[in-house]
């Protein structure tokens, strides 16, 4: 792999900001505590329909990156626009973007004594009313769309399956189905394939992308592994103690970097050559 | 460490001696009265077969004021337990009923019958309701605090969604916690039971309304009649519950033990 300087690529996607950017991030901070910031200065965008990774090591602030992106939480500092709107859960306007916003936890977030089909039937609760949905009474139209969604992500024939009778690869399509039911414009996916081995890793990897490529959605996902990221990602934004020190992609054969970072490409590799550490 | 320990036990041991002096707890009046034992024990063998079908019919009463009062009970119990969870909640809704219930908790069984005797009248009516006003005190607070202990990621995933309350109610929370909530009520029936057969002392129905007389005219033997026909009915039941467990709790333990 070989990096190289910032291109044009860089002027290119800048004049293109208005019109594809679904997520802005402007000089956002974060923190917990208020003492120390998880997040520092984050300046991205991710255009509409892209693959977008975050990739870094544990505790580097990725995740907290995600629940700012979805209103779970507010920056301390910076502004953040989805789609023209600034995520904020009590907000009625954000609440109806939150539909349409496919968010996947560290830990997949499901409901383990229900079945798959009631897991994957939450994502359509927005569009079913209060009492309908309080008798868990589903259309007929939405369970087939849910069912037809589970074949996709290769459930098929597993709707009553318990979740916690299923396997860390089929809890993860779970999770998938889950968002895609929700049609989404963008689906947040935290780590979604850690702790799985290589192969079934790429299965889950190849689902949301083909998920991705028929339904136009854009995708940011939280990585640990530049590798599968770079494989995977139009982009890839590099996080370190809360900062982001590069932003990078692969054009053809070579890894193009689309800000100026001050580390060498053996450094990059470096920082991710050891086994995560939790 | 170890020292601190020590201190801490040797207090409490102290405690108990200062404050047994205090309440005239005399560990001699038991020896003493030991004897009496045996008289009971005697009088207790001279079973009298022939109230088996009335202890039989007031045992049946029994159940179904604890039934009654624990379905009703844990009716109400439910959605105060829901307005009493914190993380559902903000504090202008969790504290006021946190304390409802509390208050409600302050009475025991017996009490709440024997106001309610006052209000309504002798019988089992006075009964089930002092049942009902125990549950819902007490299942209301077992409830909000399994219902506080859902796990964040399923709700945090469920709220990213932008669902209402109560499609989170309904699709996250009772499900996650419904094997704490069987458990509760099984073992809230269990316990009910218990307090039916001694509401009687106070007129309020049921199987204890026998005993009390039996033991008040020291008709020993009638008396444990009645007595061993609560425990066996509390057996039969504690068995059943032991099953109904195996089969919907147990089972999704395991699940919720299986890593995601």
């Amino acid at each position: 792999m070989s990096l190289a300087k910032p291109s044009k690529v860089k002027t290119l996607e800048k004049s293109l900001i208005f019109t594809k950017t679904i997520v802005q991030m402007n000089d956002v901070s974060a923190s917990y505590d208020s003492k120390s910031y998880v997040l520092k200065n984050i300046k991205l965008s991710i255009e509409r329909g892209s693959n977008y990774a975050i990739v870094g090591q544990s505790g580097s602030g990725k995740s907290t990156l995600l629940r700012l992106m979805n209103g779970m939480m507010n920056p301390s500092e910076g502004k953040i626009m989805i789609d023209y709107q600034t995520p904020n859960m009590s907000d009625k306007k954000f609440k109806k973007l939150m539909h349409k916003i496919g968010y996947i936890p560290q830990n997949l977030g499901l409901i383990k004594n229900s079945t798959v089909l009631e897991n994957v039937l939450i994502g359509a609760l927005p569009r079913v009313s209060g009492l309908n949905s309080f008798l868990k009474k589903f259309s007929d139209s939405e369970v087939s769309n849910a069912k037809k969604i589970l074949k996709q992500v290769g459930l098929e024939g597993k709707a009553e399956r318990k979740v916690y009778m299923l396997s860390g690869g089929e809890k993860r399509r779970v999770a998938i189905a889950r968002a895609l039911v929700q049609e989404p414009e963008i689906i947040l996916a935290d780590e979604i394939v850690s702790e799985l081995d290589h192969v079934t890793a790429r299965e889950i990897m190849d689902v949301l992308a083909e998920a991705q490529a028929t339904m136009n959605l854009t995708a940011v996902m939280v990585h640990h592994d530049l590798q599968l990221a770079l494989e995977y990602a139009d982009r890839v934004a590099v996080i370190k103690e809360g900062e982001k020190i590069l932003e990078i992609g692969v054009e053809g054969d070579r890894i193009v970097d689309f800000q100026s970072g001050n580390y060498t490409q053996r450094e990059i590799l470096e920082m991710f050559s050891d086994e995560p550490k939790e | 460490m170890n020292q601190k320990n020590n201190l801490i036990i040797g207090l409490i041991i102290a405690g108990v001696i200062f404050m047994s002096a205090n309440v005239g707890a005399d560990p001699r009046d038991f020896v003493e009265g030991l004897p009496n034992i045996g008289i009971i024990a005697q009088e207790i063998t001279e079973v009298d077969p022939s109230l088996l079908g009335t202890a039989f019919w007031a045992m049946l009463e029994t159940i179904q004021m604890a039934f009654i009062g624990t379905v009703i009970g844990v009716a109400i119990a439910l959605p105060l337990s829901l307005l009493a969870a914190r993380n559902l909640n903000s504090k202008f809704v969790y504290v006021p009923i946190r304390a409802l219930l509390a208050a409600t908790r302050t009475f025991p069984s017996i009490l709440w019958a024997i106001l309610f005797v006052i209000i309504v009248g002798l019988g089992p009516f006075a009964g089930v309701l002092a049942i009902i006003m125990y549950t819902v005190g007490f299942i209301a607070k077992l409830q909000y605090e399994a219902i506080e202990a859902v796990d964040a990621d399923p709700m945090d995933a469920v709220s990213a969604i932008g669902v209402s309350k109560l499609q989170l109610i309904r699709f996250v929370v009772l499900p996650e916690s419904a094997s704490h909530l069987l458990s509760q009520i099984l073992y809230i029936f269990d316990y009910n039971i218990r307090q039916t057969s001694i509401l009687g002392l106070v007129g309020a129905g049921g199987i204890g309304f026998y005993i009390i007389n039996y033991i008040k005219f020291f008709e020993y033997g009638k008396a444990a009649v009645f007595m061993l026909v609560v425990l066996v009915t509390v057996l039969i039941i504690d068995w059943v519950s032991v099953r109904i467990r195996d089969k919907y709790i147990v089972k999704s333990q395991r699940g919720m033990q299986v890593k995601v």
